[in-house]
């Protein structure tokens, strides 16, 4: 039996807002990722995609701002420019910038006529870089906790992959055609992930992860598994792929913060 | 440059909470949170058991995790070894809290930024010790440089049957060190058995 004397600060460190921006963030990154591709291709679609990453990102960064203990010196991340590319954050935090430059820049150049001197492949490239950052970040940042067992190497394709699963749900869903075929393509890659993560965990990890998390994961796989195997009304399998997506990201932030045992 | 650390001898340590509470006073640690705790847990196989209290707190790893996650560089080693943060700069994200092995980070909300132990760096700089050292009554800690062979904590530290830090397989290699642990395999080791 352990009793403690005082508080061990074993509680949740990351919280429901936490979790939000997770889900943001692949939203956002996935959505820059489409709207770079569709640019750089000069896709007739392009506009709105740029449209919807440039509300996702300033969505994403307004919930960081607001969740925030630490409102008034939220900016530092960019402000002292400190270079700090073992973490992250950092990453994530510049990424996600450049996205927000470069889709400003190509919806802001109908109304300044300098940046039309720009060729629309500059801004669409930074989009792309910056979409692909963003898309990594939050897998890098669990799998970096290496002393938090459920969150392992598996985090940096999960985290991707659903994040892609979401923004090509959305594409369905605004009825975006070409969306479809990379839609069951991408959910059948986040199924075969979502079955072989839980045979990564061991010992105690799996203990808690069955404990905490079992139920609700194999609700957001089973919506998945709809979304991948079963797509005769595309509508229904894209808003299914992204409730189960949303679902993945959500609980693995949340029940990944258990701490190996060892104390 | 001093390397400076802590002993706590678990032999001695009677679990009076003192050192908690001199901390949570000195460094007005928020309600629900601690920088510093008490572990109380039975130890061995009977007819050998053992209680055993072990204080918890950062352990200023020489390879601290939460350092190279904070992305704005407010988690940092000082040349002493400390692990502090620069409260100016922390935007309270929370990486750092998930990086550490030992939950000894926590989010001041009044603050807004990451707080833990510093072993009472406005206590060293007047050539004080930490709260926890001075208040502890049975002489359970000592503090100091473990790289000089003349202070009271390498001599006690050469001087100890065993030795014993807090998750070695993390690789953090912390700091503070347990002395004359009654568990007999080491301070993780046991419980990861149980």
């Amino acid at each position: 039996m352990t009793e403690f004397y005082g508080v061990p600060n074993t509680g949740e460190f990351w919280h429901w807002t936490n979790a939000l921006h997770f889900v943001l963030v692949g939203l956002a990154g996935g959505m820059a990722l489409l709207a770079a591709i569709l640019t750089l291709r000069q896709h007739p679609e392009r506009n709105r995609y740029v449209w919807l990453a440039a509300v996702l990102i300033v969505l994403d960064l307004f919930v960081l701002w607001a969740e925030s203990p630490a409102r008034w010196r939220f900016s530092h991340i960019w402000l002292f420019l400190s270079f700090q590319p073992g973490a992250p954050i950092w990453w994530g935090a510049w990424g996600l910038a450049a996205a927000l430059v470069a889709t400003a820049a190509l919806l802001l150049k109908q109304w300044f006529v300098p940046l039309r001197r720009i060729p629309e492949v500059v801004p669409g490239l930074v989009l792309l870089l910056g979409s692909l950052v963003a898309l990594a970040y939050p897998g890098f940042a669990l799998a970096v906790n290496t002393t938090r067992p459920l969150w392992n190497e598996m985090m940096l394709f999960i985290f991707p992959i659903t994040a892609l699963l979401m923004v090509l749900a959305i594409a369905l869903l605004l009825g975006s055609t070409w969306a479809k075929r990379w839609e069951v393509l991408v959910a059948a890659l986040s199924l075969a992930l979502l079955v072989a993560y839980p045979l990564t965990l061991q010992g105690a990890a799996r203990e808690h992860f069955n404990q905490e998390g079992l139920i609700g994961y194999g609700v957001a796989g089973l919506l998945i598994a709809v979304a991948a195997l079963f797509f005769r009304n595309p509508r229904w399998a894209a808003a299914l792929g992204l409730a189960g997506a949303v679902g993945v990201r959500w609980l693995l932030v949340m029940v990944g913060q258990f701490q190996s045992p060892g104390l | 440059m001093a390397r400076l650390g802590m002993l706590i001898d678990l032999s001695a340590c009677v679990g009076c909470a003192a050192c908690a509470v001199a901390c949570k006073m000195e460094n007005q640690v928020p309600a629900g949170a601690s920088r510093l705790w008490i572990r109380e847990r039975e130890v061995g196989l009977f007819p050998n058991l053992a209680v055993e209290f072990r204080p918890e707190q950062c352990n200023h790893c020489e390879n601290p995790p939460c350092v190279p996650v904070c992305p704005t560089g407010a988690s940092y080693q000082t040349k002493d070894g400390l692990v502090e943060v620069d409260v100016a700069k922390c935007i309270a994200c929370g990486a750092c809290a998930a990086a550490c092995p030992y939950d000894a980070r926590f989010t001041n909300k009044k603050g807004g930024y990451a707080d833990k132990c510093n072993f009472c760096a406005h206590r060293l700089a007047k050539d004080q010790q930490p709260a926890c050292v001075e208040t502890c009554p049975a002489y359970a800690r000592v503090f100091g440089d473990l790289d000089d062979p003349n202070s009271e904590i390498a001599k006690v530290l050469k001087a100890a049957e065993r030795s014993d830090v807090l998750r070695p397989d993390q690789g953090t290699r912390p700091k503070v060190i347990y002395l004359n642990a009654p568990s007999k395999k080491g301070l993780t080791q046991e419980v990861s058995d149980s």
